[in-house]
């Protein structure tokens, strides 16, 4: 299925072959079998999304701009099934997510234990890979925009206590606020700073997404063709020589 | 005179509480969707400082999910 | 009058959140309530052509008592089904920018003073005039767009073909897709693709040249992702010089040397026929071969002629002639792999699978321009995949109406309405149709857009009326065009909307009404024709572009040229136009269809759309059902032997880097508009040069460090962009032109494809300083 760049092999597609019609039955019946088997996986697989393999691809250096990892958010578009596309069953709200975050983008907290209920540990990309529906959560999943990123720990922790060692007077930025689309209806720019947040779909489409951020259209798979960052808040003006 | 609309998601089937909740705030104006799980929300106040308590005591209803801004005038 | 202004806030509120519910909740009703029912806050939505690229978007403008305030696509449009671009959905606010003109100017003792606009016509047609007079009539010109409203190119060539008698006529089109109308006319006869944007919706492989769709056509590109993401086997191949947006959608980009897509094309026919994958039957039946001069030169020096020449050759010769392009040595000058080009030539010759190529300026901003659209129409025509759904050949323009003003009302030096000015026959019908004297149509083409600019550097015409174009930013080879016209006894005339760089050298500034301020109709690429009714009031003074030159007109003696009452001009033009297209071959569609449907493709015959021309099954003026190539008299497309030549500027050890230009997805052309619309100013707010890290590293240069560009015609600083948006291979630099503070056309060479005319924008070369 995949074509490494500038390493094209040059097999068309593959000959029709001419197996005699007995072997036909019993090669359908295999068919069958192997089908019941994968069903399950297969409806399974069709509303989770699985784009760690493709993103752990991503150059991790640090980049000014969302099109130098675009290829491989392009195949993850390319591969997520409009099943998983068009979910919505979610309970997460804005202030709940902010809730996980000091300011807006900044790692969330891991609001939930690391072990099951039968204590078995959880590994987080298992779940937050992938999305799709959590049993042990009883809810779907969000997604990590970052997958390629695995040692987790790094910059997401557990919240133990919430007493204070010394109270501390930092106070956070006003989170980026909602539907400032120029016109009425026309496509809100983006609100976010993007390193380590480029893969659209990660946040803003299927059933683990939060509401209000979730894209009414998400089967459009160019996102920067209508939503473009702001990098500067001054208006045009002419300098003429 | 502050003036902002917004579109309210309400939680899970709490619309219609979400509908009663607002309806009892003073400078509040609701215009309910009848046919999909969203409201408009009109908010008109003499002053900024009335408008700030009045968006944070909206954001504390335990049947408001989130609002997202559609429109706002402030002078 | 507190209560009223509150009232009025109030409901501009709810407004905005019905609006902002509708979008997302399609089809939402609030009980008892009708936002549109709301005096003072209902939107009309009426249909219009985007005002920006050739894609020729659909859009519904919503307009609120005299205001546009808001946009949504058509979904009734066939081009883009409802969806835009980031462009298409702020586009109405480029009529509100706050330093519109407003008024007319006239320069008096070197400052631009307001003047109401019929002294200012006054004096347009009195200096016209006086130079006619003094210096002859080729001494005035009008130098025109691709985003002129079909009716304002009509009347232009009306005026000064038909009734001045100079074709002294040009438009911004010449350095936008002048290599494509020669490479369609070389090939068959007739300007124009033969398919149409359902191609996208039916092609299993698409090659795109030179292309970067992602950011320039995005909606067609949007169109073919989604066709891969429905269908597991769709490939999308990337031929690039840099490494683009597009690229990373790519199944696979191959970077080729620049100018090397010449022998890459012509290797892949020689791997076509060497494979036995040519259509014989089609190849037999419907194609003839040809040869032209080579060596043809590059257009630097004024005065530069050519004039190509054709001779019949046969298939053999196509042979022989290909065996200097064998995979292996197109490598050598290419940089793919003969594997590559291999693997390329299969995906084109497998009859099993439908191509579509598309390209825009990477083949047409060349100095063989017409080769390599002829070389790609080779391609098609050897394995007879052309004029059927999803195999297609496809240029793509980059203005609204490059399709529908310039090639089709032909409004360029050697054009008429229909046909050329050098055959009698067309000269015959324009004066008959235009009411004029046969004999004040002159047969001899003047000046093409770098020679037009040249002659007014020179002095040989001093009279320049421009419209819709910002050439004080896009020619090649600025200062001295820029020099030229600020010279003593030249008369400049600007229609504009904003001050640009060209209304700064103007000594008349005429201001225009913009879109939806005026009724007009545009042309996109795929011979659409789409109509757009005027929507909101002009303001001040503003006045559409045709009418402006109707007015002059009639102050030059043409009232009976010119006859056309205001509220209907724009339909009695489109029927006096359309008399010059009355065949199978280019009939358009009637006034009153245009103003209800979302576009109508010409040939438009008995109430039906022409899909693909050239194919009996869809196109009516076809002899049979099959394939008839009917734009050349043997009835068969032509197959050119079209060699590798180098550029006309190569890197060197002085200047040892390629420098590269084109545009970015939020900013169009010159930026006059989109700059002004905020969302797309904070999105790209200045220009800057794309560095391969490697030649950064060695530079010493990092993101956002100043470097001097520097060529043998001029230099600029700007800031470096270093893995940003695209990715210059190792010797190649690129920079956006949208800048009007950081023009990069100070440095390129006006070197330009000695068919079309065309210059190139994509190869010079250029050293680079740390500052």
């Amino acid at each position: 299925m995949e074509r490494p760049e500038n390493n094209a092999d040059h097999k068309l597609d593959s000959q029709p072959n001419n197996k005699s019609e007995k072997k036909l039955g019993k090669i359908l019946l295999f068919f069958v079998v192997i089908g019941v088997i994968a069903l399950p996986i297969i409806i399974f697989q069709a509303f989770s999304v699985k784009t760690g393999e493709v993103m752990a691809k991503m150059n991790t250096d640090p980049v000014s701009d969302f099109d130098h990892n675009a290829k491989q958010l392009f195949k993850v578009y390319d591969r997520t099934t409009s099943a998983y596309m068009e979910g919505a069953s979610t309970s997460r709200t804005l202030d709940y997510y902010y809730s996980l975050r000091q300011y807006p983008g900044s790692p969330p907290f891991l609001p939930h234990d690391l072990v099951d209920e039968k204590g078995v540990e959880l590994v987080c990309l298992s779940c937050h890979e992938r999305g799709g529906f959590a049993r042990t959560m009883n809810k779907f999943t969000p997604v990590t925009p970052h997958p390629q990123y695995t040692y987790c720990g790094q910059c997401h922790l557990k919240e133990v206590t919430k007493t204070l060692f010394k109270v501390n007077e930092w106070v956070s930025v006003q989170t980026p606020i909602l539907g400032r689309s120029a016109l009425a209806g026309s496509p809100p720019p983006i609100a976010h700073q993007l390193q380590m947040r480029e893969n659209c779909i990660a946040c803003h489409v299927g059933p683990g997404t939060v509401v209000p951020i979730r894209v009414e259209h998400p089967m459009r798979g160019n996102c920067r063709q209508c939503h473009v960052p702001e990098q500067v808040k001054e208006l045009f003006t002419r300098n003429p020589k | 005179m502050p003036i902002f609309s917004f579109i309210a998601y309400p939680e899970n089937s709490m619309k219609d509480q979400l509908i009663k909740d607002l309806s009892l705030i003073q400078y509040c104006e609701v215009k309910p969707s009848d046919n999909k799980d969203v409201l408009i929300l009109l908010t008109d106040t003499p002053d900024e400082e009335t408008n700030k308590n009045l968006i944070n005591k909206i954001k504390d209803l335990p049947s408001l999910q989130s609002l997202s801004m559609t429109f706002g005038h402030t002078d | 009058m507190t209560i009223t202004r509150r009232d009025f806030i109030r409901s501009m509120a709810l407004k905005s959140a019905a609006v902002a519910a509708a979008t997302m909740f399609p089809g939402i009703s609030f009980a008892g309530w009708k936002p549109t029912d709301l005096p003072a806050g209902s939107i009309q939505w009426n249909k219009t052509p985007c005002r920006f690229c050739g894609t020729g978007c659909g859009l519904l403008v919503g307009v609120s008592g005299d205001r546009a305030v808001a946009v949504k696509g058509d979904p009734k449009c066939s081009v883009n089904k409802g969806l835009c671009c980031v462009k298409g959905y702020h586009s109405v606010q480029i009529l509100y920018g706050k330093d519109r003109f407003k008024t007319a100017y006239v320069k008096k003792n070197g400052k631009m003073v307001p003047t109401p606009i019929e002294d200012a016509l006054d004096l347009v047609a009195q200096k016209m005039k006086e130079f006619i007079k003094e210096k002859g009539k080729d001494a005035v010109a009008m130098y025109g767009s691709g985003q002129w409203s079909i009716p304002d190119g009509y009347v232009s060539s009306k005026l000064f073909k038909g009734c001045i008698g100079t074709n002294n006529l040009e438009a911004n089109a010449r350095l936008c897709m002048a290599s494509a109308v020669t490479g369609c006319l070389t090939t068959f006869g007739l300007d124009e693709p033969m398919g149409c944007y359902e191609d996208i919706d039916n092609a299993d492989v698409f090659v795109t040249w030179g292309n970067n769709m992602a950011e320039m056509h995005p909606v067609l590109f949007s169109r073919m992702l989604a066709n891969r993401k429905s269908k597991t086997h769709v490939k999308i191949i990337d031929l690039t010089t840099r490494s683009t947006r597009s690229s990373q959608a790519a199944d696979i980009s191959f970077i080729f040397n620049p100018q090397s897509d010449l022998a890459l094309a012509n290797a892949i026919c020689y791997e076509i026929i060497n494979n036995g994958w040519v259509n014989e039957d089609f190849v037999s039946k419907h194609v003839s071969f040809h040869k032209g001069k080579t060596n043809i030169g590059y257009g630097i020096q004024d005065h530069f002629k050519f004039k190509d020449k054709a001779e019949t050759v046969d298939f053999e010769a196509l042979k022989t002639f290909l065996e200097d392009y064998t995979p292996e040595l197109a490598e050598k000058i290419s940089g793919v792999s003969a594997k590559n080009i291999k693997y390329l030539a299969a995906l084109y010759g497998d009859p099993e699978k439908k191509v579509t190529s598309f390209w825009t300026m990477g083949m047409n901003q060349h100095t063989r321009g017409t080769w390599i659209n002829n070389l790609v129409y080779n391609i098609h025509l050897l394995t007879g995949k052309i004029s059927t759904p999803g195999n297609s050949p496809f240029s793509l323009t980059g203005q609204p109406s490059a399709c529908g003003t310039v090639r089709e009302v032909g409004t360029l030096t050697h054009k008429l309405p229909h046909g050329v000015v050098m055959k009698e026959g067309a000269r015959k019908m324009a004066a008959k149709i235009w009411g004029v004297p046969e004999t004040n149509i002159d047969p001899k083409p003047t000046y093409h857009t770098v020679e037009m600019f040249r002659a007014l550097d020179r002095g040989d015409l001093t009279f320049m009326w421009i419209q819709v174009t910002n050439p004080m930013v896009t020619m090649p080879k600025l200062k001295r065009y820029r020099d030229g016209a600020k010279k003593d006894g030249r008369f400049i005339v600007v229609s504009e909307i904003y001050p640009t760089p060209t209304s700064d050298v103007a000594d008349v500034i005429l201001p225009s009404a913009l879109w939806v301020e005026r009724e007009g109709f545009f042309g996109n690429s795929e011979r659409r024709t789409q109509h757009n009714a005027q929507l909101v009031p002009r303001p001040g003074e503003t006045m559409c572009n045709t009418w402006q030159i109707i007015q002059v007109a009639r102050r030059l003696g043409f009232e009976k040229q010119f006859p056309w009452s205001q509220e209907t001009y724009i339909e009695d033009i489109w029927n006096e136009y359309i008399q010059f297209h009355d065949t199978p071959k280019h009939r358009m569609a009637p006034y009153k269809e245009l103003t209800q449907r979302s576009g109508i493709q010409w040939p438009y015959v008995e109430g039906k759309e022409t899909r693909w021309r050239y194919n009996g099954k869809y196109d009516p003026a076809c002899r049979d059902d099959t394939f008839d190539f009917y734009g050349k008299p043997d009835h068969r497309a032509w197959i050119w032997l079209r060699p590798y030549e180098p550029a006309a500027e190569s890197p060197d050890r002085e200047y040892p880097f390629w420098l590269n230009t084109g545009r970015v997805l939020e900013h169009w052309h010159t930026g006059s508009m989109t700059r002004r619309i905020p969302i797309l100013h904070k999105a790209v707010p200045e220009s800057y040069v794309e560095i391969n890290p490697k030649d950064a590293m060695s530079l010493g240069v990092v993101e956002g460090s100043k470097v001097k560009i520097s060529s043998r015609r001029g230099s600029l600083i700007m800031k470096a962009s270093i893995n940003g948006r695209g990715n210059p291979p190792m010797g190649m630099v690129f920079v956006p032109f949208f800048d009007e503070s950081l023009l990069i056309n100070e440095v390129t060479l006006d070197a330009f494809c000695p068919i079309s005319k065309q210059p190139d924008y994509k190869k010079c070369a250029v050293k680079l300083e740390k500052v």
